[in-house]
């Protein structure tokens, strides 16, 4: 194509045959690339309805004006249906290193501001919801405050599993289903259970 | 100058927001005494485009609506709305966007779009400033796309479980972290629309607040499997579609009745 233009450019050879090929050409690149800009908008419109209709039934029996009381399906079968979701890790262990758990659960930020260290990550997002350790005063009050959860004598499987589908324990809840949309792993989410049992968690002391 | 003005005002206003909270009423008070809100600054600019800004056909926006907006007053009191000349519902946005290239002649299109049609929609908006909201269902297109948005404000969904009703409605009043959830359909918020930001040194429209909120929702693409930080992540549907214009039709329907106090002030 490009070729078959500087030919055609060569051979006209006089400057006022060049002009208007140039002009040509950038003409038809500008159609070009506003053709381009045009599909590349119709393909993210297109994306994002297609992640808006990738809604899962129990997503959908949630969805009403209540939005925490399901609709159209039985509370027990949703309940057997969510837990039926649950993977553990592959060792079985399910209070793993409340220090792993703590990176995880906190933001980047967050980290830096209690240790001065690289470490947090964006995955667990807890403190956006609870509050937790006292040092960090920016937490959010959508969830229970999880201050000396490990004290409370909850078995740490029950928490395994609330992280991993609340909505096992609670349809509808507003808490992440995340071991079940893939945000947190079996392993990360033992250690998050480390995090709120652990007697030497920043949580407990 | 308008970085000036605004570094100058802001000093004081970014102190105030370290704290990640709504403005006070003090705060409030304190940016009306010194009698310019950083948000003045940007639709004093959207004024200069409605008279001055010629595209392709030499027209500016004053040349079809009038000196100072007089054919503008109350508009943007019945937006979004039908219009027959684009065939679509059309909210600020969207109706500016296709004014500027239908009659004006100026490419508004991406990221420069937004830098000219923003300002322009708070200085339109302004126009209906003490007036009342009152969006009408008429056109069918309009009771269509209202049905649309009800939906879509209740649909859960994306890897967090979301909808807009589930912060917006169900936990209105609590923090994320130290920032309050308002109820923009319970407590008519959209009257405060478009709105300054002081955290973005921004005017937002509600197209902003909207494409900002789905952001969170962490939409994915099924194709790909679960959502992924890197490679799986839908973050923001395009300007202008219709899922936007549906959810503004649906949550400006029900702040009817409400007084207009535009340009808004917040974090």
């Amino acid at each position: 194509m490009k070729r078959g233009l500087l030919v055609a450019l060569f051979a006209s050879a006089g400057i006022i045959a060049c002009q208007p090929a140039s002009q040509a050409v950038k003409q038809e690149k500008q159609t070009l690339s506003a053709q381009a800009k045009t599909q590349e908008k119709v393909d993210k419109a297109q994306l994002f309805r297609k992640a808006l209709n990738a809604q899962d039934k129990w997503q959908k029996a949630c969805s009403n004006p209540t939005q925490i009381a399901p609709e159209g399906v039985d509370v027990a079968q949703f309940i057997k249906e969510m837990k039926e979701t649950i993977k553990y890790p592959k060792d079985g262990k399910l209070v793993g290193d409340w220090k792993k758990g703590e990176s995880l659960a906190l933001l980047p930020k967050e980290y830096k501001a209690l240790y001065g260290t690289k470490g947090g990550s964006r995955k667990g997002n807890c403190y956006a919801c609870h509050c937790g350790d006292p040092r960090i005063i920016a937490c959010g009050n959508i969830g229970p405050s999880l201050r000396g959860y490990g004290n409370k004598g909850i078995d740490p499987k029950l928490t395994y599993d609330r992280i991993y589908n609340s909505w096992a324990q609670v349809p509808c809840s507003t808490m992440f289903r995340f071991g079940y949309h893939g945000l947190l792993s079996p392993e990360e989410i033992a250690h998050i259970v480390g995090y709120l049992h652990d007697p030497e968690s920043p949580i407990n002391k | 100058m308008r970085k000036v003005i605004l570094a100058s005002l802001l000093g004081g206003a970014l102190l105030f927001s370290a704290r990640a909270e709504s403005p006070t009423p003090e705060q409030l008070q304190i940016l009306k005494e010194m009698g310019v809100s950083p948000a003045d600054v940007i639709i004093e600019e959207g004024r200069e485009y409605y008279h001055n800004l010629k595209g392709t056909t030499g027209k500016t926006c004053a040349s079809c609506h009038g000196q100072d907006g007089d054919g503008l007053v109350g508009a943007y009191a019945k937006m979004p709305r039908y219009y027959t000349d684009i065939k679509r519902v059309a909210d600020i946005d969207l109706r500016i966007k296709s004014c500027l290239e239908k009659y004006v002649g100026v490419d508004a299109s991406g990221k420069k779009g937004r830098k000219i049609i923003v300002p322009l929609a708070g200085y339109v908006a302004t126009l209906s400033n003490g007036m009342p909201i009152s969006v009408e269902l008429k056109h069918p297109e309009e009771k269509r796309l209202y049905e649309y948005g009800k939906e879509l404000w209740f649909k859960r969904v994306g890897a967090r479980d979301f909808s807009c009703a589930i912060c917006h409605d169900v936990l209105a009043g609590k923090r994320i972290r130290l920032q309050k959830l308002g109820a923009p359909v319970r407590d008519k918020l959209y009257a405060h629309w478009p709105a300054y930001r002081i955290s973005k040194d921004k005017l937002w429209t509600m197209e902003d607040r909207i494409r900002g909120c789905y952001k969170s929702f962490f939409l994915f693409d099924p194709d790909k499997g679960k959502f992924d930080f890197k490679k799986n992540w839908v973050k923001k549907p395009p300007f202008y579609i219709e899922e936007i214009i549906a959810l503004e039709l649906y949550m400006k329907r029900a702040a009817n009745g409400a007084k207009i106090e535009v340009p808004g002030l917040l974090r």
